[in-house]
């Protein structure tokens, strides 16, 4: 058997070797644009092969799978799905574990996953709006006094998924720091003007979001058109830094276990969120009229206001939170795929481990807004000791160059640990981080407190506050409801201001 | 006592922050902490400025105020206490709460501190730091920025004073001594700096590590005085502490009355809960003229004296032909309480019961807290009998060392009691 995998990073690492365990004894070969260390071994001892290629060219990709004569692909990163490498790959009779174009939309356009959950008014959506330039924005967002609530506390977002970057949340809630904070909305709004140039591929560019607070998580699952099978909960941690501070990042850890939600959530969140990202499912196979197959995933916020709630949807595996899933998953992967090609997931069983999984990424310093400091640093592992303390190592963002390893301006690694004791995983990998160095003496950095008993606690009080607020709620019939009221004005629901907007425009 | 704030923001862009608004506000919110000094440092491209003023924030400082996206700040409750700014071999601007064990003066002593570290974090800054810390005794916490654009800080190893850190959305940093200040700038959430424990905020990056060595011995003092009701320190919600106080007074000694007071502020909270555990009724019994002002840290009695008076003037209504107990939160010298036992007395108050929510202060405090000298204490010289016949109360109570360990919720060999009980840490 050979499997094609397409992509770079730890996520891809973790679905190869997932794969290359498999009672199947598959070849792997993989795509990707610079040579990952930990794929180009896997690929060797399989005898398959690691071809470098531009991932995001479909006819590439496309030649490549046809002349290898694989078995299926799988596509890591969510990039090529905007790219049609599946539609191409599905062209050339290749099945293949990636969401076509058309469906991966709810992944790549923030505002049309937004658009469409209110067209068809599914639960755990916010409010928003589009802009196509900063000055539209700033005129929106700098009005204070007779504004709705939520246009003063936002998330501002590039329109389309960037690479995990940009987003900035304000909470304008202090007039005294009102200036402060006015200035700095201002600036990003800009900036995201800027940032947008690059990608030519959507109208929107600028997404202004109501601001919400509550824990975190990803709810990951498979899908083939029909059947949708939800893995463990796993929340990421999206700040550089501890203690929840710093610049987002693509997510510097993860956690996820024993139980298929985490400790600090309730079972019925969980089933309610799998109800939630079905609906998406659902309602974007039904717009674009494509069956939507291979992974889909919800990142998501249990909010004050709406219980589970969509943050913006993945059309593929989370980078962490690919590595906790793979390790808990106890099923054969490969039988999971054939399942999802052929279209019987409901005829399968998906088991997991009821264990407790850690996973940190270390990155060179200058990541994630300086990344031309992040880049070109050679790296040295001692992986032995890794091993020996019980952990795994999953190769990102470096690059094997003349038997060389440099640092590629991304998260150079990350670590993953398994255990009954999240705390003990934590601090087990904290001591691996010390057998990772940069040859040069440039900085390394990662976060000491994920899964710590602290940031624990901390999540539990915060999942317990918006949890009792979103159940009064639903006991008074009001989840979702917001009212402002403005002098000359009177009352306003933002929400039917929302919905009267999008009737205008389309 | 000090109250310091530091503020960092990082990523793309971090120098469109403007930090002294927080600063202005951070400070503000610890202004309980001193009110003598108050002091800012703020960088803008590498280069720092320092503003050493007298007085409130809010006097102090007015707009325009000094600009720069890294900042520093400090409020103080000694005269010419200000940031400490050594320019040599490293330029920094330290601020410091509590006292390193390298001077009897709380300026030198930080100045001390200040200038060892300038000297040490030329490379390995993180620990360099931490060896400083694990090397000076003394119950202090610091922030320093640096030319290099730094903020470093940390606790003893001891952990006597409070440092908390925080974070604003994707950008800021924030360090204070206490939560509150994280709280009036809109911060997300707070957590303790460690005991003993060394962190470092650069352009890229955060590094912190903690000492082996260390040990536990908070302030206690903090609970039951410094500290605003609604910080939380070292994990510990200050207000749940005063409301257990309130409980334990109660509990002690049952006697009868008909209406408890407080003397605010630091001793509303043990009213209501003296009230709720006794069955008698809370009311208020002053009002403030003026400002709040902090009077048992006044520098003088003259200024302790006007404080009170201009502080409590009794509402007649509350205490008229009434049997009051009334609770305040220390007792340094008595004559403060004396004078507002008075007072209660002339507007009509039947009998005044007295209870402290607080151990005697008997003994210096070795880390920075002014206390008068052994002779002024009238809790170490003279019995409750005693104090009460002075006072002109019916009756003197004070919580006991232990009673208060149990209202803090941690075992005395993790607080620093010293002031209490003369064994220090
Ligand atoms: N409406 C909101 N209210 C509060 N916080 C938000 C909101 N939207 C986003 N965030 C915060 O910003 C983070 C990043 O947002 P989002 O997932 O939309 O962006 P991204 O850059 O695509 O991230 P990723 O790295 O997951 O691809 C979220 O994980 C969340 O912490
Ligand atoms: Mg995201």
């Amino acid at each position: 058997m050979k499997i094609l995998g397409i992509g770079n990073g730890a996520r891809e690492h973790a679905i190869a070797e997932k794969l290359c365990n498999s009672k199947y004894n598959p070849k792997i070969y993989w795509i990707t644009d610079i040579r990952n260390p930990g794929l180009n071994r896997i690929c060797k001892e399989t005898n398959g092969e690691l071809l470098l290629a531009n991932t995001l060219d479909a006819e590439k990709v496309g030649e490549i799978a046809e002349r290898l004569k694989v078995d299926f692909a799988f596509v890591g990163p969510e990039e090529p799905n905007f790219y049609g490498i599946p539609d191409e790959l599905e062209r050339r009779k290749i099945p293949c574990i990636g969401a076509s174009k058309d469906v991966a939309i709810i992944e790549q356009s923030k505002a049309m996953m937004r658009r469409l959950q209110w067209e068809y008014d599914l639960p755990g959506k916010l409010l928003f709006k589009t802009f196509k330039s900063s000055e539209e924005a700033y005129q929106v967002l700098k009005n204070y006094e007779n504004t709705l609530t939520w246009l003063q506390n936002v998330a501002l977002k590039p329109a389309r998924q960037a690479g995990g970057k940009g987003v900035k949340v304000v909470e304008d809630r202090q007039i005294y720091l009102h200036e402060e904070k006015s200035k700095f909305k201002s600036f990003h709004v800009n900036w995201l003007e800027n940032y947008m140039k690059s990608y030519s591929d959507i109208d929107d560019k600028i997404l202004v979001e109501e601001n919400v607070w509550g824990p975190e998580y990803t709810l990951q699952c498979f899908v083939d058109g029909k059947t949708l099978i939800p893995m463990p909960m796993v929340q990421d941690n999206k700040n550089a830094h501890d203690f929840d501070i710093g610049t987002e990042t693509g997510g510097m850890g993860s956690i996820a276990g024993p139980k298929m939600f985490l400790s600090f959530m309730k079972e019925e969140e969980f089933q309610s969120s799998v109800e939630i990202v079905k609906g998406m499912v659902k309602a974007i196979q039904d717009r674009s009229g494509k069956k939507y197959k291979g992974i889909v995933a919800g990142q998501m916020m249990m909010t004050e206001v709406e219980g589970p709630t969509i943050i913006e949807m993945y059309s593929r595996l989370g980078d962490p939170e690919a590595l906790n899933v793979l390790s808990m998953l106890k099923s054969d992967l490969v039988d999971i795929c054939y399942a999802i090609i052929e279209e019987r997931l409901s005829k399968i069983k998906v088991e997991f481990k009821e264990i407790a999984t850690v996973v940190k990424a270390i990155a060179p310093k200058g990541y994630p807004d300086f990344r031309n400091l992040a880049k070109n640093h050679p790296v040295q592992v001692d992986e032995e000791s890794i091993i020996k303390n019980n952990c795994k190592l999953f190769w990102g963002s470096c690059e094997l160059k003349d038997g060389e390893l440099l640092t590629a301006g991304s998260r150079l690694l990350e670590i993953l640990a398994e255990g009954e004791d999240m705390n003990e995983c934590s601090e087990r990998i904290n001591k691996c981080m010390s057998y990772v160095k940069l040859k040069d003496g440039w900085g390394l950095y990662y976060r000491s407190d994920i899964g710590s008993k602290e940031l624990l606690e901390r999540r539990e009080k915060m999942a317990d506050r918006a949890r009792r607020l979103y159940q009064y709620r639903i006991e008074k019939g009001i989840l979702g409801k917001r009212v402002d009221w403005l002098p000359k004005i009177g009352k306003i629901d933002p929400v039917r201001v929302l919905r009267d907007e999008l009737k205008g425009n389309g | 006592m000090t109250g310091i704030f530091g503020f960092y923001p990082f990523g793309e862009g971090r120098e469109k922050w403007e930090a002294s608004r927080f600063i202005y506000y951070g400070l503000s919110a610890m202004q309980g902490r001193g009110q003598e000094t108050v002091s800012f440092a703020t960088i803008k491209k590498g280069k720092i400025e320092v503003i050493n003023r007298d007085g409130l924030v809010d006097e102090a400082f007015k707009d325009p105020l000094p600009e720069g996206y890294i900042g520093l700040g400090q409020v103080s409750a000694y005269p010419k206490d200000y940031l400490i700014h050594v320019k040599e071999p490293l330029e920094l601007v330290l601020a410091g709460d509590g006292k390193p064990a390298l001077h009897e003066d709380k300026y030198e002593a930080f100045k001390l501190l200040a200038e060892k570290l300038a000297f040490a974090i030329d490379k390995n800054p993180l620990e360099e730091t931490l060896k400083i810390i694990e090397e000076v005794k003394g119950g202090y916490s610091f922030i320093a920025i640096t030319e290099r654009e730094e903020m470093i800080f940390g606790r003893d190893l001891m952990g006597v004073k409070p440092l908390e850190v925080g974070s604003v959305g994707f950008d800021l940093g924030i360090v204070a001594s206490e939560s509150c200040a994280l709280d009036v700038i809109g911060a997300q959430s707070s957590s303790s700096v460690k005991n003993g424990e060394a962190i470092i905020f650069d352009p890229l990056s955060i590094a912190r590590k903690s000492s082996t060595k260390a040990k536990c011995a908070y302030c206690s003092f903090e609970y039951v005085y410094l500290a605003r009701a609604d910080s939380i320190i070292n994990g510990i919600p200050i207000y749940d502490v005063r409301e257990n106080i309130g409980k334990i007074l109660a509990q002690k000694n049952k006697v009868k009355a008909d209406v408890i007071i407080g003397i605010p502020d630091t001793a509303i909270p043990f009213s209501l809960s003296y009230s709720k555990e006794a069955n008698i009724p809370a009311k208020l019994g002053f009002i403030r003229t003026g400002r709040h002002t902090r009077t048992a840290i006044k520098p003088t009695q003259m200024e302790r004296l006007i404080g009170v008076q201009l502080k409590l003037n009794p509402i007649s209504s509350s205490v008229d032909g009434k049997d009051v107990i009334l609770i305040d939160d220390s007792v340094v010298r008595g004559n403060t309480l004396k004078n507002t036992v008075w007072n209660l007395k002339r507007k009509g108050a039947k009998r005044v019961q007295v209870r402290i929510g607080s151990p005697l202060i008997i003994s210096h405090c070795p880390f920075g807290t002014e206390i008068p000298q052994k002779d002024e204490l009238i809790g170490r010289a003279l019995s409750k009998e005693e104090i009460a016949e002075i006072i002109g109360a019916d009756s003197f109570e004070a919580l006991t060392p232990e009673e208060l360990s149990k209202a803090i919720g941690l075992d005395k060999a993790k607080l620093c009691m010293g002031c209490f009980t003369g064994e220090y840490p």
